[in-house]
């Protein structure tokens, strides 16, 4: 990732920190969407961007980790605990699973991975005592904070930590050897194993990370809202929002899923207190502009201030 | 008693099943093409069949030949107009594309219709048969034949028409179809007509038998997807045989483990099967 | 041609393109900030978030019908009288896409952003339950037309009021009138969608009947999106019950209904909840409606002389009728009140003060023409008894409480 776009990302977060200083409850809670967004579709484009992988099991690791970190946090678990473990744990599944469903290829992934949500969605359906099956899972709220705006601040820099924490992670991956292997697998992958990429190994590695950080997002998510059902956590609008913000921004890079979450945030809540009927329909009218008019996404201007800095000639994203 | 019975529910439902799937797997194995507005486009065909019949007495088997044509015009022109244009891009993009352009549908519907559960009530209505101590109704097997005979359609067009046999060609392999002088292009609005015309009536047959909702797009949509994967892909026999074995899995299964589970069994099937056997159980063999 | 047009457009878009950072801000503040709307002094702002898109829309055509009427009568009559001032009201509707967190968004934006003095509840028990968080959190009096399950009062919130009985009071006024009318009836299939509500009664519904002695011979439940039920249906068949007890929505009803027919299941008594108290399921079910038993918290049947707005019964049905062409139901009676309800609670506490409004509620002892209102500690009313009806000749006939009944349970679903 070139400098200028490390300068850009953390002016971006810098910013966002300062939201607590100007806006009330309600602004918090849109910063924190903002954080978790963010945390979503950059841990997608570890498989989906620079391993080149159309993964659609974002809402299956998010589902599970506001069930499984929810399902702590009921049983009395710490926040702090429940987050830890369920990322740990989520990660070695899918690392595990992955090196399964890895082995399909396009579409044939992409449904997989979907699927993968769906039957988890069903099992935790059907887990009643556990999970309390189609009547929701309770949270109980915590009682160390008792107001309305502490308890917003609370959520919202937990969330914007995470974010961080995620993006140290990616941004460690893209300069280490994983991302280059990923990046040599994305263009072609028998020709990566020729070279001597484990190739099997590096998928599933990518695969686990654009796990762990979302589930981790789901169990702060759970403890938040203090309510959680299946068709909620597992909705498939989960898997399908990270890959739009990740296209807006620009496929492949770092900075655009931040700022492609961003972007997408601010128009989805636009678009939601101004239009009471129209409102899935103009935003599936963005998803079609966005991917006729500007396929490569924010990061693509060619002849802007901003472009110029972030990609070459070709549109490649500089990243 | 039970087991034949399920069975015959099983068969009947696989037979539906076919019918919505044989449209979708045609457009994803000829253009590579998710069509995420499949369903959307069989609610709307339902939506149609209901129309022509309340309003105007027109029963379902005479919408089917206006239907077929206007979803066939109505697909050409999309394929046309939106999707050539980025016919070549990676995967994601046809798919983020036709998943933006169902949500404009599924809106479009609901500010129509509203989300109200509509139903296409026959008046007389179907009876059901006896037959041999099961009991078949009548309604689900007239859709089921009729089902059966638009897949038979499609896959004569595709066959021994020019314009099929060229859709053919170019599943097999573009760029040599390229080379033989064929109009891709023009190919792929064709298929992609070919399949919102499956769609539509595939939806008047549905509506026979199912309440009517654009919340019920996403329903048919995910059993589209799991007989295409059991049956593979752009094939009309692979739908009918990938159709037939999930219905009678889910009839099956549902008495085996639950009711509760069926939507767990499809789905895992589909994972079992993308993972052994990802083209399905026909594969390259399904090409006609 | 073609080409040219798709130039002129990149060209244009891309002459935009350096205004795209400026844009995001903009959009972003915006969004983030919002236009602060000018607090009119003569109106009082109630919030109502409805699940206008996805699976729960036909709720919110029903919900909004309800609160409209009311809004609507009180304006003609000047509005509320809030200690000699008449005060108009006005509704502040956000659609939270049936979605609870949504809904809980939707409540707070109501609340922060919209500046709504009092709130309704989300639909449901799930989102209601989680919406009460942020009303009690902000303390804003919350009155839920359409959560029954207790659980959604279990948190100990002051600000909750629920307008649906417990879900045990619609199952057990079924059960004995079932016990007594058919004494032959020994054996109860039971289907279920996997979802808050329809689950939730289906687990009383087995408790109360194994209660009074009869046997649950098959207890199922299924999926949500279910499109069909021939499997269920043939097992429910081989077990041969008396009494078939199916929840679920109204297209999931319908459709479980038709497929009786299709296999040739018939029984003594269906209950079907709550669809059959819905006309589109009537409407929808054909000849195939004919007979089937149901309960719910309110009836137009029901004959009640409240001291609130709409009056009687009657005359609700009759107002509704004359509005929107169209018989009420539960549903959109419990919208109306709910309306009401804040109403009385205001003109008697004189303020639009959140904590007199809320002790006026909690105090709350009245008729309306939804029934006899008194909210237990929880904030769950504790003063309906729910009737009971059964569907005859096309139209709903109350069969239960014997005080309003309009003829006997028939027995037989073919």
């Amino acid at each position: 990732m070139s400098r200028k776009s490390l300068w850009i990302i953390v002016a971006l977060l810098g910013l966002l920190s300062l939201l607590p200083l100007v806006g009330g409850a309600y602004a918090l809670r849109i910063g924190t969407f903002a954080s978790m967004y963010a945390i979503l579709a950059v841990s997608w484009n570890v498989i989906g961007g620079m391993a080149g992988y159309p993964s659609f099991a974002t809402a299956a690791f998010f589902g599970l980790g506001a069930y499984a970190g929810g399902i702590m946090l009921a049983g009395g678990a710490s926040l702090a605990v429940a987050t830890v473990a369920t990322g740990l744990m989520t990660f070695v599944a899918a690392f595990i699973f992955g090196v399964i469903l890895l082995r399909l290829k396009g579409h044939y992934f992409a449904i997989g991975s979907l699927a993968v949500a769906e039957v988890l969605r069903e099992l935790t359906n059907a887990a009643t005592e556990l999970t309390g099956g189609g009547m929701g899972l309770n949270i109980p709220m915590s009682s160390v904070v008792k107001s309305v705006v502490g308890e917003a601040q609370f959520f919202f820099y937990i969330m914007w930590a995470l974010l961080i924490v995620t993006l140290i992670v990616v941004i460690g991956i893209e300069r280490s050897k994983l991302g280059f292997g990923l990046r040599c697998i994305c263009q072609n992958e028998s020709a990566a194993d020729m070279i001597g990429v484990n190739s099997t190994l590096y998928k599933s590695l990518a695969f686990g990370f654009s796990g762990v950080f979302v589930a981790m997002a789901g169990v702060i998510y759970a403890g938040w809202v203090h309510y959680i059902e299946p068709p909620d956590v597992y909705d498939i609008l989960y898997s399908v929002k990270p890959i739009v913000m990740a296209l807006l921004g620009g496929l492949g890079s770092t900075l655009g899923a931040v700022m492609g979450a961003f972007l997408f945030l601010a128009i989805e809540e636009f678009v939601w207190r101004n239009l009471l009927d129209l409102h899935t329909g103009v935003l599936g009218l963005l998803i079609v502009v966005l991917l006729l008019f500007l396929p490569k996404g924010l990061v693509s201007f060619g002849s802007s201030w901003l472009g110029k800095r972030l990609v070459w000639r070709n549109g490649v994203p500089r990243d | 008693m039970l087991a034949l019975q399920v069975l015959t529910n099983g068969l009947v439902l696989g037979c539906l099943y076919a019918c919505i799937a044989a449209g979708f797997s045609l457009v994803w194995g000829v253009l590579n093409v998710i069509n995420i507005m499949h369903g959307g486009f069989i609610v709307a065909g339902s939506y149609v069949a209901w129309l022509s019949y309340s309003r105007m007495g027109i029963d379902p088997w005479f919408t089917l030949f206006f239907v077929a044509p206007l979803f066939f015009g109505i697909g050409y022109l999309i394929q046309r107009g939106i999707l050539n244009r980025v016919i070549a891009a990676p995967v994601l993009v046809t798919l983020t594309l036709t998943f933006g352009m169902d949500l404009i549908l599924n809106n479009g519907m609901l500010i129509a219709f509203s989300a109200d559960y509509r139903k296409l009530l026959l008046s007389p209505p179907l009876e059901t048969l006896l037959l041999a101590g099961i009991v078949v109704p009548v309604d689900r097997l007239l859709a089921m034949v009729l089902a059966l005979s638009l897949t038979l359609a499609l896959y004569l067009i595709l066959r021994h028409s020019r314009v099929g046999r060229a859709i053919i060609a170019v599943r097999m392999d573009r760029d040599a179809s390229l080379l033989m002088g064929v109009d891709i292009k023009k190919i792929y609005s064709v298929a992609f007509g070919f399949g919102a015309a499956m769609a539509g009536c595939a939806g008047v047959l549905l509506a026979l038998i199912f309440p009517i909702s654009p919340l019920s797009a996403g329903a048919y949509l995910g059993k589209a997807f799991v007989v295409c994967v059991l049956g593979g892909l752009g094939s009309v026999p692979g739908a009918i045989l990938g159709g037939l074995f999930l219905g009678v899995t889910e009839s099956v299964g549902a008495v085996v483990f639950g009711p509760e589970h069926s939507v767990t069994l499809s789905f895992s099937l589909l994972i079992v099967f993308l993972i052994l056997r990802p083209q399905g159980i026909l594969g390259k063999k399904g090409y006609e | 041609m073609k080409t040219f047009t798709m130039d002129l457009l990149r060209s244009t878009v891309g002459r935009f393109r350096r205004a795209v950072p400026l844009l995001l801000t903009t959009v972003v503040a915006a969004s983030v900030f919002g236009i602060q709307p000018v607090h009119a002094q003569e109106t009082i702002k109630f919030g109502a978030p409805l699940p206008i898109t996805g699976p729960l829309a036909p709720e919110a055509l029903k919900q909004k019908q309800g609160y409209d009427l009311w809004a609507n009568q009180v304006n003609l009559a000047g509005g509320i009288n809030v200690a000699g001032k008449k005060m108009k009201v006005e509704i502040v509707y956000i659609d939270y896409q049936s979605n609870t967190p949504r809904a809980i968004q939707a409540t707070e934006r109501l609340i922060t952003q919209d500046n709504v003095q009092f709130v309704f509840a989300p639909f449901g028990s799930g989102a209601a339950k989680a919406a009460s968080t942020v009303a009690e959190r902000y303390g804003v009096p919350m009155i839920a037309a359409t959560a029954s399950s207790s659980q959604v009062y279990d948190q100990g919130y002051k600000f909750l009021f629920g307008t649906f009985t417990p879900n045990e009071t619609l199952t057990n006024p079924l059960a004995t009138i079932i016990r007594q009318r058919a004494p032959d009836v020994k054996r109860v299939a039971i289907l279920a969608r996997n979802d808050l509500f329809p689950l939730a009664i289906a687990q009383e519904m087995e408790k109360s009947a194994k209660d009074r002695g009869l046997e649950v011979v098959y207890f199922e439940k299924f999926a949500i999106n279910t499109l069909d039920h021939s499997s269920a249906l043939a097992q429910i068949k081989a077990a041969n019950p008396q009494w078939i007890f199916a929840t679920g929505y109204t297209n999931d009803l319908v459709l479980m209904r038709k497929q009786m027919t299709d296999q040739r299941i018939e029984a003594p008594v269906v209950t079907m909840i709550a669809a059959p108290a819905y006309q589109e399921f009537i409407d929808a079910a054909g000849k195939g409606a004919e007979n089937i038993s149901s309960a719910a918290w309110w009836h137009p049947a029901v004959r009640y002389k409240g001291i609130d707005i709409f009056g009687t019964t009657e005359s609700y049905v009759k107002l509704f009728k004359d509005t929107y062409k169209a018989d009420p139901d539960y549903a959109h009676a419990s919208a109306s009140v709910s309306g009401a309800l804040f109403q009385i609670a205001i003109e008697k506490s004189g303020s639009i003060d959140r904590q007199k409004v809320r002790d006026e509620l909690a105090k709350m002892d009245v008729i309306t023409f939804w029934g006899p209102v008194k909210f237990g500690p929880t904030g769950q009313i504790t003063s309906l008894e729910p009737p009971v009806f059964q569907i005859q000749n096309a139209k709903p006939i109350v069969v239960h409480p014997a005080a309003i009944k309009q003829g006997d349970l028939k027995i037989g679903v073919k």
